[in-house]
């Protein structure tokens, strides 16, 4: 009975083979009742990519989710939808303002917000529904629901049609993920106050926006807007933008750049206060240094601070499990919690919050239960800011260099230098290599220029190869590409650069 | 025999396969007419063999299929078949050598047809490379090769100890620098890798020619290492949860990892509950309204836990951020919103919150450390707790905290005392 209401089709289907649950193509539809090998709370990019690599790795396992659609944060509100939004934007702004010198003449240019937000919606149920076809062609149960901890190897699912089930796990994961953090006073509403999944969805463009917090997400959204004709002031608390994890000398590039385009930054400068009574939403800031306070007026207030872990209503305290002081689930190194069959892997544990460090995450994790061994090299993980131009780094940054007293040499190189960005009028930007003074290995790669994004991943190759600067100059590179800059960087690092 | 002879098939391709090395060299020694021949694997897991006798003489001509060798392992004798038609040139490994290793040099083999007086024994490419590809008559090396054996390049290798086998293709700077300096095969197989997995890298060999110091690669990699792992050494379990002294004594023995906990001390004060109950009857009475004890408890702590001097510390650059986002226990004000729970004997409840309470934060606030799985509502508890609580007027209301909060821990149990005995009416 519990099985039918649970997974109604794939149960009859197979009831008659119920014995044959070593066959392959049976055991995605084992029914409820039984023990799954893996039951994984949470289907975002962890969760779900630990659920396909399950079912390759022949477990029963089950996937519990509660949005309704697969994918998580970054599928159905951010990664995803915001590069659909960043991507239109971009292209409208360049026919707008960017098209006259490149000998294009365009007639009146309009945006129609609701097929421009019916395009982001496109290509996000495109893809979280390819995602359950994966799902199911792997064999991992897909359950629309709440899971939360009954005891250790119970979980209770609250059916989002309704109803409850109970499922067992030799092996449980959390992958519930992160939200947005709120700030402290500002109540969110998602239309004047908004956070990421607020910004993506605007009914229209306003006249002024503010973002709270100068880090990936509150960069990318405010290029969205400004370039839809938004006046966007970026308020940020530490002395630089992109995050503590952005090279400075990269930030400071950026943040000229973004500036030329049109957005305002208000470094140093910590928010007091909002207020939401007007019609505008104002808010009270205070500049660190010298600055004196003042209050910024503005149709839409966009909080970035950051993301938290998310693990309410999980029932953590029916198991005892500890959360550290920020809220993340506490781990060991191959994921497990204090009770070794409960593991946890994404943005609700330790490391950064990026859906490609879940993914890897997922694929470990998996490994670890069915070969007790699996791989994730940390030092190794790339960032990418999709504004235009992108930011990507990976590996070490100079500051990060600098304060641990380790020796580096530097190579950079301009995009204004390289010859394809030249053509494609394209050329802000430039190419930062750190590589040891002495053996020359390859400790940190950071670009901000067009492509950067698809260019960080030859830097990332590179690390994980424990390449020099010189491997890097040594290899090959197709002219005329953007990558070449790249390659020229390298060169600067170890000898000089041909072209510049 | 067929099988033996796929099976050698295998091995050769096995050997060939077990690493993509030796392209390099390969490339050269296809084009020279003799071959050297390998002691193959002729199973995945064989590392080593004895050679029983060869089955050809050197100068022998020998067709495909042919019997060239019988090679015992310590499981079998097995033989080894010709892939190619062929003539023995040199046999390097004589009959009865013992622990050959597998892709080792035990003979040259030519082309049918070459006159073999005229080929030179190519170089002993061991242990770079292995195996030729297995379209060519399996080919292959010696370590053990005897002082006779005339190319100078061919020198006997110390075998095991102080050799690494390197991946080939060379890094572009490596095999650069292996050409500029004139580093031979053997020189190169005594550099120690540090890249991933021993891969040799650009800066061991420059340390091996002494152009930088000696120690820089492996210092590299062992920083670069560190930076591979998650950093789980400094873990605050959340104070929060940890409150409840069971359960944070618990998360100590449990996570070694976490950071040292510093020493806890035990805060204690005696309180009457003698108002409380007064009071409660008044309600009762008066106004028909029934307030349980823990209601009282939980209203008092929550006054006692709202600014609380703050825990003396520095703060970290997380603090001060957390604090910005109000995200921090600790305002870098003077005061501080607290978390503790006071245990008392034979009592046990966390404080409600403010914020309004969904199902499971019931549960929460029921889920004592003494009852672990307690799910029951409050409403069935609290009457027999209040009875419990009645009966004597005074309990001993316990705090384990680090010692450094000791005087915040006193001071949040006074206000308790204060609340609960002289002014219990204002917690209602």
């Amino acid at each position: 009975m519990l099985a039918s209401r649970l997974i109604p089709r794939s149960a009859i289907r197979t009831l008659p083979s119920r014995q044959l649950t070593l066959s392959r193509w049976s055991r995605g539809f084992a029914s409820a009742s039984e023990e799954k090998d893996l039951i994984i709370i949470g289907g975002g990019v962890a969760g779900y990519v630990a659920a396909i690599k399950a079912g390759q790795e022949g477990m029963k396992v089950a996937c519990i989710e509660k949005r309704g659609t697969l994918g998580g944060t970054c599928l159905n509100v951010g990664c995803i939808p915001s590069k659909s939004l960043l991507n239109n934007s971009h292209l409208y702004h360049q026919i707008l303002h960017d098209s006259k010198h490149r000998g294009i003449e365009v007639g009146e240019v309009k945006l129609n917000l609701e097929n421009f937000m019916k395009a982001k919606e496109t290509a996000v149920s495109g893809l979280t529904k390819g995602v359950e076809f994966l799902l199911k062609k792997n064999g991992a149960e897909y359950i629309k629901g709440t899971g939360s901890f009954i005891n250790e190897n119970e979980i209770k699912v609250a059916l989002n049609d309704g109803g409850e089930s109970v499922i067992r796990g030799k092996n449980i994961l959390i992958a519930t993920g992160s939200e947005a953090t709120p700030f402290p006073g500002l109540h969110i509403d998602e239309q004047r106050v908004v956070t990421s999944t607020g910004a993506i969805a605007l009914q229209k463009v306003p006249e002024t926006m503010t973002v709270i917090g100068g880090g990936i997400i509150g960069l990318e959204m405010a290029s969205v807007w400004s370039r839809l004709g938004a006046k966007v002031t970026v308020v940020e608390f530490l002395g630089q933008i992109g995050g503590p994890g952005m090279d400075t000398e990269i930030s400071k590039a950026t943040q000229r750049i973004l500036k030329k385009q049109g957005i305002e930054f208000k470094l140093n400068t910590k928010v007091v206060s909002g207020d939401t009574t007007s019609e505008l939403v104002k808010l009270d800031v205070d500049a660190a240094k010298g600055g004196k306070p003042e209050s910024i007026d503005s149709e839409v207030v966009l909080v970035a601070i950051g993301r938290r872990p998310y693990t309410q209503g999980l029932g953590l305290e029916n198991i005892g499990l500890e959360l550290d002081e920020r809220g993340r689930v506490i781990i060991d190194s191959e994921y497990r919690t204090k009770i070794p069959h409960i593991r946890c892997i994404g943005d609700a544990t330790f490391g950064p919050m990026l859906a490609h460090k879940a993914e890897e995450e997922a694929v470990a994790v998996v490994e670890y239960i069915s070969k007790g061994h699996g791989h994730v090299n940390y030092g190794c993980i790339p960032s990418v800011m999709y504004t235009h131009p992108e930011v990507a780094w990976v590996g070490q940054s100079e500051q990060d260099l600098k304060a641990q007293n380790i020796p580096y040499k530097i190579g950079t190189f301009p995009f204004s230098a390289n010859s394809r960005a030249k053509t494609n009028l394209d050329h802000d930007g430039l190419v930062k290599i750190l590589a040891d003074p002495e053996t020359d290995r390859l400790l940190g790669a950071h670009i901000v220029g067009p492509g950067a994004g698809e260019m960080i991943a030859e830097a990332t190759l590179a690390l994980e190869y424990g390449a020099s600067s010189e491997d890097i100059a040594r290899t090959c590179h197709a002219h005329p590409t953007l990558a070449e800059a790249f390659k020229e960087a390298a060169m600067a690092t170890y000898d000089k650069a041909i072209h510049f | 025999m067929a099988s033996l002879a796929a099976a050698c098939r295998i091995s050769s391709r096995l050997a060939s396969g077990r690493a993509a090395r030796g392209m390099c060299f390969t490339t050269s020694s296809r084009c020279l007419a003799a071959q050297n021949f390998i002691m193959p694997a002729l199973s995945p897991t064989m590392t080593e063999g004895n050679i029983a006798s060869w089955k050809v003489k050197e100068g022998d001509s020998f067709s495909a299929g042919d019997v060239l060798l019988e090679i015992e392992t310590d499981k079998a004798t097995m033989d080894v078949e010709a892939q190619d038609d062929g003539i023995m040139m040199k046999i390097v490994s004589q009959d009865g050598s013992k622990g050959v290793q597998v892709g080792t040099r035990i003979a040259v083999l030519a082309d049918a047809g070459d006159d073999i007086s005229a080929l030179e024994l190519p170089a002993d490419e061991q242990p770079q490379q292995s195996a030729q590809s297995t379209s060519q008559p399996a080919a292959p090396v010696s370590q053990e090769e005897p002082k006779a054996a005339a190319k100078p390049s061919a020198r006997p290798e110390a075998a095991a100890n102080g050799t690494y086998e390197h991946n080939y293709p060379l890094l572009p700077s490596v095999g650069l620098l292996v050409h500029e300096h004139g580093i031979s095969k053997e020189d190169l197989s005594k550099i120690k890798g540090t890249g991933p997995s021993g891969r040799l890298l650009k800066g061991d060999v420059l340390a091996f020619i002494g152009a930088i110091n000696a120690d820089r690669p492996a210092k590299v990699s062992s920083q670069l290492s560190k930076l591979a792992h998650l950093d789980l050494s400094n873990i605050k379990v959340a104070e929060k949860k940890a409150a409840p002294a069971p359960k944070a004594s618990e998360a100590a023995s449990k996570a070694p990892k976490a950071a040292p906990k510093s020493e806890k001390v035990l805060v204690e004060l005696p309180i009457s509950l003698e108002n409380v109950v007064q009071l409660q009857r008044r309600l009762q009475d008066s106004a028909d309204v029934s307030v349980s004890v823990a209601t009282f408890i939980s209203k008092a702590t929550a006054f006692a836990n709202s600014r609380l001097p703050a825990v003396p510390h520095a703060p970290t650059t997380n603090e001060l951020f957390d604090e910005l986002l109000g995200l921090g226990k600790a305002k870098a004000t003077k005061f501080s919103q607290g978390a503790y729970v006071p245990s008392i004997p034979d009592y046990s409840f966390t404080p409600s919150r403010r914020t309004s309470a969904t199902k499971s934060d019931i549960i929460d606030i029921l889920a004592g450390p003494t009852k672990k799985s307690s799910s029951s509502p409050a409403q069935r508890v609290a009457p027999r707790l209040d009875a419990r609580l009645a009966a004597d007027g005074i309990h001993t209301f316990s705090l384990l905290v680090p010692k450094e909060e000791k005087a915040r821990a006193e001071l949040f149990l006074e206000r308790c005392k204060l609340a609960l005995e002289e002014i219990p009416e204002t917690l209602i």
